[in-house]
């Protein structure tokens, strides 16, 4: 009899209990059904990459139903494949909506900056060139300045390395120091290649080769020219000093809405533009 | 009672074997017949992939014709697509020059490496050279690509005096190394295949190990050897990620072996990523993935072809 008596009141409380984290649940799960859901698509520009990737794992733990799917090819994968619907937002190291560097506008699209990109032109780290004028890099991806000797380096043969047509980091290189100059797309001292990495490596490898990229991924073998006078660094790039430096846009097709628009809010929050923004070495916006 | 019972149960069970031997034949029947509609459906699978894959690309890529002339996109070198020029007979003829020279290299390296395997070599090391070969070919291509990049490049500078020395050569010796053990397993296969008789028959009338691997081995594996080259070649035609890495990528010709140049798939990968969906510039990439496509189903058919009598 006493045995039954326990079962009961064992019964009893679990009973109890599984009714109270229950009701709990329920509670939790109401909070959360006030919570953002939705999933965010990004595809787009490689250089922006680290920077979405950071702010996407960061809205996550914020807005845990959120799903966000992160993907970078090229910039302007971006616009293209927000404007086929096949992503929600875009990354593009320039303003997709006016058409730059060959490329159309996409009207349809709106486009978000979201952070200051330093770039740099680099060389090997043992050029003993320090510095180049604008003027002096135009000469050299023209064609016209072909020997470092001519400015102010060894006795040897310029190698020029370009990166392919549609990267970001080209445009921008195009915009801010080639200006409207031609490139001389041909010879035996030219090369071009597809990605910033495998840039970093050409010049890393080759001691007579000049190329650029991001300022982030100067370190190690090569190193970063000053352009006329001014030295590459985020502090020279955020005072508008250095001239060498990009915006990158977030593009959403129209106004941005819901969870996209959430996202893009917290990418352009203090906390994200002064925090991780920075460690990332872009520069804030805001 | 007990043999009995035992007797007994054993009857039943016969009985119940045989019903189930009924059952189980019509179950067999089923799935007999299940596991062929899966296989056929397989096969099916495969062939319309592929012929989806084929129509697909040569839709696309004829839409090319529409804004470039057929002479220009194969006779014209003058590659600039932002300013309305699509020749692409530098990538065309860079595919066919590279595969050639790389071929060149190639062959006769590995045909002795097959001989020495299937003749010479002591029978421990001929297992330890094979599963080596296995190894290799087993190996991703941007491997090689890496290690072209990083030591070939500063290598050919060096010894040629080139400033940058990205281009065919640097193409054709990562190549060459990536199809070495294609070539020569199959060629090693083939001169194994050779009946002893021939070799005893060779010897009987005096000839010497080299006479009887020149004048009998080699004519007679003829066709596995070529088979092999073949196979080689249509790896050396699509190989992209390696290539990509060491030859510079220009539109132009690189016939001294040390000028950055292009080839189909080095371009194709560099550009197909930037260009917009709907332009005549994604259609003339689309184009020379249908070129490759069409050259290497050449190649297959050749093999195929090429085959002794009587095999399948």
């Amino acid at each position: 009899m006493k045995l039954k008596a326990l079962f009961k009141s064992i019964a009893a409380v679990a009973l109890s209990s599984a009714l109270l984290i229950g009701s709990s649940f329920a509670a939790n799960h109401q909070a959360n059904a006030e919570q953002m859901s939705g999933k965010i698509v990004i595809a787009g520009s490689t250089a922006l990459l680290p920077l979405t990737q950071q702010a996407a794992k960061e809205f996550k733990k914020l807005n845990p139903k959120v799903k966000i799917v992160v993907s970078g090819t090229s910039s302007i994968a971006g616009p293209q494949s927000v404007s086929k619907g096949v992503a929600t937002i875009g990354a593009c190291d320039w303003d997709a909506t006016r058409s730059v560097g060959g490329f159309k506008a996409y009207s349809d699209l709106k486009a978000y900056k979201i952070a200051k990109i330093p770039f740099a032109v680099i060389v090997n780290k043992d050029n003993p060139v320090n510095n180049l004028s604008i003027k002096q890099i135009q000469d050299i991806y023209a064609g016209k300045i072909t020997n470092w000797k001519q400015v102010g380096g060894k006795d040897e043969e310029i190698v020029v390395v370009n990166r392919v047509k549609g990267s970001g980091t080209r445009v921008n290189f195009e915009d801010k120091i080639l200006n409207g100059v031609d490139i001389k797309t041909s010879g035996d001292n030219y090369i071009e290649v597809g990605k910033s990495g495998d840039m970093v490596n050409k010049v890393k490898s080759n001691p007579n080769a000049i190329g650029f990229a991001d300022l982030a991924y100067v370190k190690g073998d090569i190193k970063a020219v000053s352009i006329n006078g001014v030295q590459a660094s985020t502090a020279n790039a955020a005072s508008g000093k250095y001239v060498f430096y990009g915006y990158g846009y977030l593009l959403t097709k129209g106004e941005a809405k819901g969870v996209d628009k959430a996202f893009i809010d917290y990418m352009l929050s203090k906390k994200f533009q002064n925090g991780s923004l920075k460690k990332l070495k872009f520069i804030p916006v805001k | 009672m007990e043999r009995l019972s035992n007797n007994l149960s054993k009857n039943t069970a016969q009985s119940f074997n045989l019903m189930r031997s009924q059952t189980k034949w019509t179950k067999t029947y089923v799935h007999n017949h299940l596991f062929r509609y899966l296989c056929v459906f397989s096969a099916l699978f495969l062939g319309i992939t592929l012929f989806s894959i084929v129509i697909f690309i040569s839709k696309t890529g004829l839409l090319v014709f529409k804004d470039v002339s057929l002479s220009e996109f194969f006779f014209s070198t003058k590659w600039d697509p932002e300013n309305g020029k699509y020749g692409a007979a530098v990538f065309i003829m860079g595919t066919i020059y590279l595969t050639a020279i790389t071929l060149a290299i190639a062959t006769p390296i590995s045909l002795c490496i097959a001989i020495y395997i299937a003749e010479i070599a002591p029978n421990s090391l001929k297992n330890t050279m094979r599963s080596l070969l296995d190894l290799l070919v087993g190996i991703p291509s941007i491997v090689y690509g890496y290690l072209g990049s990083t030591i070939l490049i500063p290598l050919i500078r060096k010894v040629t005096g080139a400033t940058v020395g990205d281009g065919i050569l640097a193409a054709s010796l990562v190549l060459t190394i990536m199809i070495l053990p294609t070539i020569t397993r199959i060629a090693d296969d083939a001169i194994c295949s050779i009946p002893k008789e021939l070799r005893e028959a060779s010897y009987a009338l005096g000839s010497t190990k080299f006479q009887m691997i020149t004048k009998v081995l080699l004519p007679a594996a003829k066709s596995g050897i070529l088979t092999g080259i073949i196979l080689g070649m249509t790896r050396a035609l699509g190989e992209t990620m390696a290539v990509v890495m060491v030859i510079g990528n220009v539109a132009q010709f690189g016939f001294n072996l040390i000028t950055p140049t292009s080839v189909l798939t080095s371009n194709i990968v560099m550009q197909i990523l930037n260009v917009d969906f709907d332009s005549t510039w994604n259609y003339a990439l689309y184009m020379m993935a249908f070129l490759l496509l069409m050259m290497s189903m050449i190649f297959i058919i050749l093999i195929r072809k090429m085959r002794p009598k009587g095999v399948k």
